[in-house]
């Protein structure tokens, strides 16, 4: 664990750095830049030989406050996440470097990058905190370094509200951690992890929906995802990024070593998991489409690819429960391997919109248009993670959710329930992905190709060379990934090596279908590479010649008259329309000379409404009955205080 | 080299079968109707062309036809025509050749964005919209011949011993499927009463408004691409209908394409006696598929243990 600790210094470092030499604007993000890259490239290394060479787990541990002790292992769960940590992140502050670039705001940039390497460190903390008060602690100082780094555009509003979202969402979901938590204590009486298996099995089953809760609100399960789609257009892109990319699975994480911990092959723990997993990744994508803020959109997708990570969990859990092996084996592996794959092309997506934002001022797809000529590197790394997004082969999407199929079908030859829980997620996995497809051809070809919709799209231009470097090496991965999935999905194997319950499969046979689908991948870029020389061949000393578009029979076409991602989704959302119901706003003709009308539409997030109407709108009457609690009064205030304590002394 | 010989045969005879269609409706219209060899003529026609591209259009507009073109080869170099066992096959191989075509329909729909005219962007959505229905359909058949023969390849489910056919003692099944089937076929290869190919107005088609643009050899690639995928659908729901295990190759071959050429002329007749669904009734005609493959799934639970 040494080298782990150092690296973990060296990105603390990079994040002091930049506080004490705000002043020199460059000089401050290089030299973080630079520290806080070298640190994670230490820590991948470190996080990668654990995965490669099992052994007995590493660990460590020492005493805090007297009464509590700070204890650390590094298993291969923790390992495999460390990976994402430690290879997004670096990436992400390398995209800054471009990204933040107005001087007059050093000491803000100065304190961002602060706690992004608070960020980094508090998360690699968490993945191998391996007791209650350090994962307890490291949790909290993860949600708090992000919460500053969502509010850095603190003098919008907009950005403050985001900020208390997010906030409310973070410690309401600490606080049923902290419920489990205690309630293990209160039957083992110590703050190992190792005691969790102890408990009796009823009690196991409301730790496990309250640490499912308190994760889920942080990985953002329907309907706890409410707070996403308002942090990450808030915060900026690069954070974002690692927020959406890294930080939420960290709550995958906690569902997996809670899962882990409490070794029970309970049915029930996969049926919660299997349907919150379904009902998320298809809700997650419908708003999606619904939504034509590109970062909001993305904030939504992020929550369709958790769903699809909970069908990966569920469908392992469901193996375990009914002892089928590599069902088991293949859903969590497909489960670790959607973690990893997303994580890379989410930040990539993060990245590209954050270059939308920067250089067309907009996230509104509806005013973008055109944006691959402008921005041909931008667009063609963002076509490239849609693709892998969307699942679609030979990008490393599609891996993933192979194995989370390849494990679904296994569940098939199983009796009643469990056959029609194997079912649903097949076809709920079928449909997240034909919706996706339609979603993210929606962003790519609204507001990257045809014309610019308007003037601020038609003056975009391409972004600085450290956002562009970072953004080809994501969509090279995606795609590297896609054409040779092997080395990773046995990393992902690797991963799972010691999660209990899953007994030892050999995946040797389905070693040999990843190799076909890597040959499937390789042949289909070779045919492709083939057609389109057959297509040059075709044109060879051919009449080309370029037009306006054909715009059936109509002579005065206008760019306002494109389609816009509201009319593209607009059937699609209808479909689902109890689910996702639309306000619409129309101020109507009514003068016989109409002057300007105005058309709005808005898709209303079912939860974010039903949570308002039934939890806060009771919650804040009730509140408002005891206002008179507080008067303002100071002498009262003490007397409070003093009777607090003297209750507390009687009582406890 | 049997199934080089029968993936060649099927890429050349494609368009002649898309052919049959057009001569069933005129005959039933009453019209002569073109030449049965039209469909090469008009590829002829395409490739001898020039091209004019939008200025609006970008290099995905040219990368949409020979996407889509090559997912659909690349399905067909896996399946088995005539039960001569394909050229490629793997355990698990249509779920990648599922997601191909997934990919060739991405670019269809970015490429038609790509020309920013308003009648295209409406014909992408409603593909992109039917296609995920007609997609869960489509998994759930595979579901469905997972649990009943336990393989997870083209090749498996319609080669060797334990094929899946109206044969075999799960025909009851079957039968749904193939209508399912049937639904699917229609609505991926835009035929009525899904989409009318042969319409006039824009605003009311589904696949042609979103290749108007495209011209010359594109727009070939396009035809021939549409011609081999609903060679595909056929040759599915034609596995489906008759097991090919006679030992003489020929005279599988002969009843392959026999029943193939029947299949088509119900699609014609279907054109010639439907009218196109309201654009609002489409999603529900294609969820009538889902529900009876569903209900095949669910059928399985008492028959097969």
């Amino acid at each position: 664990m040494d080298t782990f600790f150092l690296s973990l210094a060296v990105i603390a470092c990079g994040g002091v750095l930049p506080l004490l030499m705000h002043r020199h604007f460059t000089t401050m993000k290089a030299g973080s830049c630079v520290l806080i890259a070298a640190g994670c490239i230490l820590g991948l290394f470190d996080a990668l030989s654990v995965l490669l060479h099992p052994g007995a787990a590493a660990t460590y541990s020492l005493p805090w406050l007297h009464i509590f002790t700070l204890s650390f292992q590094m298993d291969s769960i923790s390992a495999f996440f460390l990976v994402p940590i430690f290879i997004i992140s670096p990436l992400a502050v390398l995209y800054s470097f471009h990204y933040m670039e107005k001087p007059e705001h050093s000491t803000r940039t100065a304190i961002n990058y602060f706690f992004n390497a608070i960020l980094i460190v508090s998360m690699a903390l968490v993945a191998c905190a391996d007791n209650i008060p350090t994962f307890a602690l490291a949790w909290e100082i993860m949600s708090i370094s992000s919460y500053f780094l969502v509010v850095y555009d603190f003098q919008n509003k907009d950005t403050r509200q985001a900020g208390y979202l997010y906030f409310i969402f973070a410690q309401g979901g600490a606080m049923f951690l902290f419920a489990a938590f205690a309630l293990i204590y209160s039957y083992t009486g110590s703050f190992a992890f190792t005691g969790f298996a102890a408990i009796p099995d009823t009690v196991k089953l409301v730790v496990f929906v309250l640490a499912f809760i308190g994760f889920g609100s942080k990985a953002g399960i329907f309907p706890l995802h409410i707070w996403l789609p308002y942090a990450h257009p808030a915060a900026p892109s690069h954070i974002s990024a690692i927020m959406s990319g890294v930080m939420i699975k960290m709550g995958i994480y906690g569902i997996i070593r809670m899962y882990a911990l409490l070794a029970v092959p309970s049915m029930i723990f996969a049926q919660i998991v299997l349907i919150v997993g379904m009902v998320t990744g298809v809700l997650g994508v419908v708003y999606a489409l619904g939504n034509q803020d590109v970062k909001k959109l993305l904030a939504y997708s992020s929550v369709e690819n958790i769903g699809i990570i909970l069908i990966g969990l569920g469908v392992g859990m469901l193996g375990v429960a009914t002892g089928t092996q590599a069902m088991a084996f293949f859903g969590f592996a497909g489960a670790f391997m959607h973690v990893f794959n997303h994580s890379i092309f989410k930040s990539l997506l993060f990245m590209g919109a954050g270059a939308i934002l920067h250089k067309a001022k907009t996230r509104s797809i509806d005013q973008l248009g055109g944006l691959l000529k402008r921005m041909p590197v931008t667009g063609r790394t963002f076509l490239v993670g849609s693709l892998a997004i969307s699942g679609l082969p030979p990008f490393s999407g599609f891996i993933g959710e192979f194995l989370i199929y390849y494990g679904s079908f296994q569940g098939i030859h199983l009796q009643r329930t469990s056959f029609i829980l194997s079912a649903l997620a097949i076809i709920s996995l079928a449909v997240i992905g034909g919706l996706a497809t339609a979603c993210f051809s929606k962003v790519v070809g609204l507001a990257f190709l045809g014309e610019p919709r308007t003037d601020k799209a038609a003056q975009a231009s391409e972004v600085g060379l450290s956002m562009k470097l970072t953004m080809i090496f994501l969509a090279g991965a995606c795609l590297l990934i896609g054409v040779l999935p092997e080395p990773f999905v046995r990393l992902a194997f690797k991963g799972i090596g010691d999660l209990p319950l899953v007994a030892a499969y050999n995946p040797d046979t389905f070693i040999v279908i990843l190799r076909n689908i890597a040959k499937t991948a390789a042949l289909f870029i070779a045919l492709f590479l083939a057609v389109s020389i057959l297509r040059k061949l075709l044109y060879w000393r051919k009449e080309v010649s370029a037009g306006p578009t054909w715009g059936c029979g109509f002579t005065r076409p206008t760019v306002r008259m494109q389609y816009t991602g509201t009319s593209y989704a607009a059937s699609m959302i209808d479909f689902y329309r109890p689910f996702v119901p639309v306000k619409t706003f129309y101020s109507g003709i009514r003068k016989i000379f109409p002057g300007q009308t105005i058309y709005h539409t808005e898709v209303i997030d079912v939860a974010e409404s039903k949570i308002h109407e039934m939890i806060i709108k009771p919650f804040f009457h009730l509140l408002q009955m005891l206002r008179w609690i507080q008067h303002g009064n100071i002498h009262l205030y003490i007397a409070y205080i003093v009777a607090a304590i003297i209750v507390m002394l009687l009582f406890l | 080299m049997e199934s080089i010989v029968s993936f060649c045969f099927a890429i050349l005879a494609a368009p002649f079968l898309s052919a049959i269609i057009m001569k069933v409706k005129a005959y039933i219209a009453g019209r002569k109707g073109p030449p049965i060899l039209i469909k090469y003529y008009t590829l002829a026609k395409l490739f001898k062309k020039g091209s004019v591209y939008s200025t609006s259009t970008s290099f995905v507009f040219k990368l949409g036809p020979v996407v889509s073109f090559c997912s659909v080869v690349m399905v067909l170099l896996f399946f088995p025509f005539a039960g001569i066992k394909p050229l490629l096959s793997f355990h698990g191989d249509v779920i990648i050749l599922l997601y191909l075509m997934g990919l060739g329909r991405f670019f269809t729909i970015i490429a038609a964005l790509d020309t920013a005219s308003p009648f295209e962007g409406m014909g992408a959505a409603r593909e992109a919209y039917f296609s995920t229905l007609a997609e869960a359909t489509l998994f759930v058949i595979l579901l469905l011949f997972y649990r009943l023969n336990g393989s997870f390849s083209f090749a498996a489910f319609f080669t060797g011993p334990t094929a899946i056919n109206l044969w075999s003692p799960v025909a009851s099944l079957l039968l749904l499927v193939i209508f399912a089937l049937f639904i699917v076929l229609l609505t991926e290869n835009s035929r009525v009463p899904v989409d009318d190919p042969a319409t006039h107005l824009e605003l009311t088609m589904i696949h042609e408004v979103m290749i108007l643009d495209h011209s010359g050899p594109d727009l070939a690639l396009i035809e021939l691409g549409a011609y081999l995928k609903l060679f595909f659908y056929s040759a599915f729901i034609t596995c489906l209908l008759y097991p090919f295990q006679l030992d003489n190759v020929y005279l599988n071959g002969l009843i392959f394409y026999g029943i193939m050429c029947l299949i088509y002329v119900f699609v014609g007749i279907t054109e010639s006696i439907m009218a196109r669904y309201k654009m609002d009734l489409v999603p529900k005609f294609i969820l009538t598929s889902f529900a009876l493959v569903f209900f095949a799934a669910i059928l399985t639970m008492e028959f097969v243990q």
